[in-house]
């Protein structure tokens, strides 16, 4: 008892010395536990899986292994055309795209509005001898829904729950929630649900050797990635991507 | 005979129908100098704490399917991973000695006796469990080391009658490493599990029954029960500061020793290596010498006793394993006297200093001599020896020190600061000659920091011995003033923030800053304790 009065005594002389000495141990406390918090926290945030810039890609046939020429590609074919870019797990279409009587077609580059950001960016234009061949990610902007659920339908077909025949100039439809994409006008928006057109790949031809390359990404981020060049497995060959057919 | 004493009641029934309120208050002597040795439980439990922690933070990282390179990954690549890893294996490390000083010190104060038999045969459980888990934990890396204990491990269950392929089967799986690595990580986490369950009842019965009190308080005879006293101070603040301050000097212990260790690097012997060694593949896996964790190496050199090469490794782990598990269970019901007087126990005692040095003896002759082929005749001098030696000393202190005894508080606070003080100068001496040999820069940091340790050690042991000898003649030396604790508490956290800002521009992935973040990490929470240690003085009296 003697004894609790006697800090209180003191307590009463000065009692800022308390509070300082309580201030000085929960400050010194408080060092330790910022110290091990941060160990703690950036130990446990992964290291993201990626890589740092585009590559340049060969387009090559997954089946044979051989470089993708001109006549590989069948104008407004109605297999579904496919290759992983920048990343595992990230399918674009390949579109060789004509119009209705199955002659070449031009593509230009448009400037492509994305109505969920508000923001526009400029399509890269059709490649090959004809300018006719373009390429986008083939995973749906709106909920993620991959080939071939999302695909080409060739001009003048009619799209089950989508445009009519009449409507349709070689659309992109996906079946899951209806979203319609131009590949002609950039892979812009033609009916929603989705806020966002089909982010572009860019393409570069090589005229003497009828050869395409992959070489990088613009418009949207892909689906399901904070990055085009996050979230997966780099591609197994830094050099070239296979194309994949699966027939209709 | 038959109407001596009444029949006791089990003490799970009497805890159901008289429950009395915990945590209990204790008496002051217990937060006092040399009261640590009353919390001994409180070290294994936060140690324990710090190994779930830092187990679940790995356990996001390791991959059963590829155990080598995922180890290797989260101790180059993972931020801070060096320090997490390495200190999870000392922290383990630190759990299983203060768990063998907890067990020693309970046997040298009779702790065992009546009423804590139960507290007691649970404890002895937990040791083996710790033990266990440690085993697995150890194999899990799947480095050469670890293949070596596996291989070992499986020797031993293989060994067991009858159903030895069972039990190797169900802990080790089915031969592929695939199933090997995921059954030991299930296992690491299922004994975990238990011994934090097992430890629940340990404590709860710890609660119940009290701490265990001084002799003098018990007056040297059972039942030692710590009746609670009006005077005695309230749980909170006085106990929980106490116990805080005590559980931050063993986290900063396991951080500061590891780091010193891990910043060591390659001079560090394999056996006591806190990094994993190279893969059973690598060609160099043949540099590194088959060594179980040093906590089995007794094990480990009992299986090379001459004598042990017929019967196998199971028989030598029952024999030199089991029989110390099976007498410290027996204890309680061997060892009936009512007094609690260490030279009331001879025979208590006696085994208790050969246990010790048969144990620290046979894991040097292990370590020393891995995988060397004993002859009979020198197994028998080296058992026969210490019992020849011990058994009449024994019998002469318990005769002559019956009245007189020693300070024990004082004894054991200076064997404990004094081979902290022979490892940390181990250390110091190890930088300071890479230092001179090298010349290499990266070398100051690690080297003045690690004189801070010894100097801080240094200045305990001195004080320790001037203590000793001043408190004899009651004690006349002026305590520190406040206003002198309070400047000194101001100048430890401003010394925390230097020391903590100091170290955030540590590379998180370079094993060797890591280190020097954990020495850093851990003095700063050395400091906090000190602070609480100045709050406790000033504010609590204590």
């Amino acid at each position: 008892m003697t004894e609790e009065t006697s800090i209180e005594m003191e307590g009463v002389e000065d009692p800022s010395r308390r509070s300082f000495l309580k201030y000085m141990t929960v400050a010194a406390f408080a060092a330790a536990s910022a110290g091990a918090l941060r160990v703690a926290l950036q130990n446990i945030i992964p290291k993201s899986a990626g890589i740092t810039g585009f590559p340049q890609l060969l387009l090559v046939d997954s089946a044979s292994g051989k470089p993708i020429n001109t006549t590989d590609l069948t104008v407004n074919s109605s297999a579904v055309v496919t290759f992983d870019y920048p990343l595992q797990g990230e399918p674009n279409f390949l579109l060789r795209l004509g119009d209705a009587s199955g002659n070449d077609v031009n593509v230009k580059s448009v400037k492509v509005s994305i109505p969920a950001s508000g923001g526009t960016f400029q399509s890269p234009a059709g490649v090959g001898p004809y300018g006719s061949v373009v390429a986008s990610s083939a995973i749906c902007e709106h909920l993620g829904c991959v080939p071939p659920i999302i695909k080409f339908y060739k001009p003048g077909t009619s799209i089950p729950n989508g445009p009519s025949g009449s409507q349709n100039t070689g659309l992109i439809h996906c079946n899951c929630h209806g979203s319609t994409y131009d590949p002609g006008k950039g892979f812009g928006i033609v009916t929603g649900p989705t806020q966002n057109p089909l982010p572009n790949v860019s393409l570069k031809y090589d005229k003497t050797s009828d050869q395409y390359y992959a070489v990088s990404m613009v418009g949207p981020t892909v689906y399901g990635h904070s990055s085009d060049l996050s979230g997966g497995n780099p591609l197994p060959s830094s050099s070239q991507t296979g194309v994949s057919t699966q027939s209709a | 005979m038959n109407n001596e004493k009444p029949k006791e009641t089990p003490i799970m029934i009497k805890m159901l129908n008289e429950p009395r309120p915990i945590p209990r208050k204790v008496p002051d002597y217990m937060r006092k100098k040399g009261g640590a040795w009353y919390w001994t439980g409180a070290m294994v439990t936060t140690a324990f704490l710090y190994e779930v922690i830092t187990g679940l933070i790995i356990l996001m990282y390791y991959q059963p399917s590829q155990a080598y390179t995922s180890t290797e990954n989260f101790v180059n690549s993972v931020p801070f991973g060096s320090i997490i890893l390495t200190t999870h294996l000392y922290g383990a490390y630190m759990m299983i000695v203060l768990v063998y000083v907890h067990l020693l010190r309970n046997l040298f104060v009779a702790a065992y006796k009546k009423p804590r038999m139960m507290q007691w045969l649970t404890g002895v459980i937990l040791l083996a469990l710790t033990v266990g888990i440690g085993f697995f934990g150890y194999s899990m890396s799947g480095d050469v080391l670890s293949a070596d204990a596996t291989d070992v491990g499986t020797g031993i269950a293989r060994g067991i009658p009858i159903i030895g392929n069972y039990l190797s089967l169900i802990f080790f799986g089915d031969g592929t490493p695939v199933s090997l690595f995921h059954r030991m990580l299930g296992w690491h986490i299922v004994l975990a599990a238990g011994i934090g369950l097992l430890f629940m009842g340990h404590f709860i019965l710890a609660e119940y029954n009290s701490i265990m009190p001084s002799h003098k308080d018990a007056n040297y005879k059972v039942p030692a029960i710590d009746e609670e006293k009006p005077e005695y101070k309230p749980w909170y603040p006085n106990n929980l500061f106490y116990m805080l301050q005590i559980s931050m000097i063993t986290i900063a212990a396991i951080l500061i020793i590891t780091s010193v260790v891990a910043a060591l690097g390659s001079t560090v012997p394999a056996l006591f290596s806190p990094f994993p060694q190279v893969s059973p593949n690598s060609p160099l896996a043949q540099n590194v010498p088959a060594y179980p964790p040093w906590f089995l190496l007794f094990v480990y050199k009992a299986v090379d006793f001459s004598f042990m090469a017929g019967p196998g490794p199971f028989y030598a782990t029952l024999i030199f394993a089991g029989i110390p598990v099976f007498y410290l269970l027996l204890l309680p019901y061997i060892d009936r006297s009512p007094s609690l007087k260490l030279t009331d126990r001879p025979i208590t005692f006696g085994l208790a200093i050969l246990g010790i040095i048969f144990f620290v003896g046979l894991s040097t002759w292990g370590a020393l001599t891995p995988g060397v082929s004993i002859p009979t005749s020198q197994v028998l001098a080296f058992f026969l020896l210490p019992i020849l030696i011990v058994i009449p000393l024994v019998h002469y202190l318990s005769k002559n020190y019956q009245r007189t005894g020693m300070d024990a508080g004082h004894f054991s606070q200076l064997a404990i600061s004094m081979s902290l003080l022979g490892v940390s100068g181990f250390g110091l001496g190890m930088l300071i000659d890479a230092l001179i040999r090298y010349r290499n820069p990266v070398y100051y940091v690690p080297s003045i920091l690690m004189a801070m340790v010894v100097a801080l050690l240094v200045t305990m042991v001195a004080y320790t011995i001037w203590d000793s000898r001043h408190s004899v003649e009651k004690k006349h030396y002026k305590p520190l003033s406040r206003r002198m604790k309070n400047m000194l508490g101001g100048a430890f956290t401003l010394g925390a923030f230097v020391l903590i800002t100091v170290i955030q521009p540590f590379s998180a992935t370079s094993t060797f800053q890591e280190s020097l973040f954990g020495i850093g990490l851990g003095i700063v929470i050395l400091i906090a304790a000190a602070n609480l240690k100045l709050y406790r003085s000033v504010v609590l009296g204590e």
